[in-house]
């Protein structure tokens, strides 16, 4: 648990690079998180934005929501488009003399973007060793084009391409387990983050951005219109995914694990579920399914991190 | 609005601004270590020196978070003179509190190679910047610690270096801390708060609910006395509310 929430927001930066006035739906987690992203790395960075929600709502021609430099990239090329600036940052700063230099390049891509569609470039880029930081926004699903299933969508979920009916019972496969996929690149820094914790959010995205070479910090973003919650409860939610171990917040540095949050007892994971309408439709079977794999793989990071 | 001209680049800013607020806030890197928006600046690290030239053509080197800006200002961040007056500093800031990783670091980034001077024995981290002290003043209101004695006796202190009857253990001072000098941990039920002078502990309030503990009784207390409702108003956490 954040046990600092009161004052240490006072402390926090004050300007804001992302600009209200977008068109992201009312309790949009995910325009919380980006804003808290924005707020925590300044305005020295390039933002290339994969296609996504993100991108649609704060681009709108000819508004834009962005008040530092920002490319659109498409689903596939978002890490590929970053190692290429990086590059041109490279070239410019050993032409003349510190032109561009403390500049970071952050590419910021859904979850479809990251895990899906864009991920042999992330791994490319990843592999290269460029210096970039890679922002995984996560909402579980293609919500952009109407809640398609992803690999990020979690087991059980209702989407419109795993419905729940009497043949199907929403998605049918777990998890992508994307952090531990870039872990398994060695990068100096990945983690994972909410923005219902954001104390523990921006300090991640602080070290991120200060670590030289690529980094990946994964943040589960809460979707009210995709996962059939009341919009009042964004944060909430985010809350209770730590805190059932649905989505657990934790930091790879060089290869060894660490917790940020330290749950005694995790909640049961039916406190999460039945405050969502994607998961209406699920059995106590399938419940208890998602439960036991829950303490499964929480007590199997708690191992790595100990 | 004025007009000035930082490193060769023109820039226009409101008045009353400082020459740092224009610098940061177009991406010109001048070091800083007892800086924070939140509060009021102060000039005690002399890390922001810049050099400036006035009107009539003469130059000075001023601390660029304390100085507002002026029509027609000259300001160079990184003249040699500038250059060497940061390390200095540097080097002194180094001798006092050798054990500093972020110094280390600052003055790697500084060009400080060695420094000159005796480094102390006394192995705290507190630069005397008293950015901590601020903070509890202007942000928290509680006025816990303050920076006592003069000249080379100067410490940060909580009153009569014993236990701070005012402090609610909030941890922003850890928190705006710019070398680590204060610490803060939760262990269990209780809240350390390691300061150079003091290490005091102080208890956490447990949620009615969930069992968690969510914040000191320290600051529950304080919110019970500045919002004026009772203390049953304060027995969950955020989370159970």
């Amino acid at each position: 648990m954040e046990t600092q929430t009161v004052y240490i927001p006072k402390l926090m930066p004050k300007e804001e690079f992302f600009m209200p006035g977008h068109r992201a739906c009312i309790g949009c987690g995910e325009a919380l998180a980006l804003r808290l992203v924005c707020k925590a790395l300044g305005s020295n960075v390039i933002v290339v934005n994969a296609t996504g929600c993100m991108e649609i709502v704060s681009s709108q021609m000819p508004y834009t929501s962005w008040a530092v430099p920002w490319i659109h990239t498409l689903f596939e090329n978002t890490a590929a488009v970053a190692s290429g600036i990086e590059a041109g940052i490279k070239s410019l700063n050993s032409k003349s003399k510190k032109s561009l230099e403390g500049v970071k390049v952050v590419a910021v891509a859904g979850d479809g973007a990251t895990a899906d569609i864009g991920i042999q470039a992330l791994s490319g880029a990843l592999e290269r060793g460029h210096d970039f930081l890679y922002i995984c926004l996560d909402n579980e699903a293609y919500m952009n084009t109407g809640i398609q299933r992803s690999s990020a969508t979690p087991f059980g979920a209702h989407t419109t391409t795993s419905p729940a009916g009497k043949v199907s019972m929403g998605q049918f496969t777990w998890k992508k387990n994307l952090p531990a996929i870039v872990a398994a690149h060695n990068v100096p820094y990945v983690a994972t983050a909410c923005p219902s914790y954001f104390k523990d959010m921006m300090t991640k995205l602080q070290k991120a951005a200060s670590i030289k070479g690529p980094t990946y910090v994964h943040i589960l973003s809460v979707c009210p219109t995709g996962w059939r919650c009341a919009t009042d409860i964004t944060v909430k939610i985010g809350r209770l995914a730590v805190q059932t171990g649905m989505f657990p917040i934790y930091e790879i540095e060089n290869g060894k694990y660490k917790l940020n949050m330290d749950i005694p007892q995790l909640r049961p994971v039916n406190e999460y579920l039945k405050l969502q309408g994607r998961f209406r439709h699920l059995s106590d079977d399938m419940i208890k399914k998602i439960q036991e794999r829950v303490t499964e793989d929480y007590a199997r990071l708690k191992e790595r991190a100990a | 609005m004025v007009k000035l001209t930082i490193d060769g680049r023109e820039f226009q800013a409101e008045e009353g601004k400082t020459i740092l607020d224009v610098a940061q806030g177009n991406n010109i890197y001048i070091p800083t270590l007892c800086y924070h928006e939140s509060v009021a600046p102060y000039g005690a690290c002399r890390l922001c020196m810049v050099e400036i030239t006035n009107k009539r053509g003469k130059k000075k080197l001023v601390t660029s978070c304390l100085y507002p800006v002026e029509e027609g200002l000259d300001v160079k961040t990184d003249t040699p003179r500038v250059v060497s007056v940061r390390r200095m500093v540097m080097e002194f800031l180094l001798a006092r509190c050798p054990d500093s990783e972020v110094l280390r670091k600052l003055g790697d980034k500084l060009g400080v190679e060695k420094v000159r001077f005796s480094q102390e024995e006394d192995k705290n981290k507190c630069i005397l910047c008293g950015l901590c002290a601020r903070a509890c003043d202007e942000v928290v209101g509680a006025s816990a610690i303050s920076l006592v004695n003069r000249g080379v006796d100067r410490q940060m202190a909580t009153p009569f270096f014993d236990a701070s009857a005012t402090c609610i253990a909030c941890g922003s001072c850890a928190f705006v801390c710019p070398t680590g000098a204060i610490k803060c941990e939760d262990i269990g039920d209780t809240r350390k708060l390691t300061m150079p002078n003091i290490t005091q502990e102080f208890r956490l309030a447990k949620c009615k609910a969930c069992g968690a503990y969510w914040a000191p009784e320290r600051q529950v207390d304080f919110f019970v006395k500045k919002s004026g409702l009772t203390r049953e108003e304060y027995e969950l956490c955020p989370d159970c509310r």
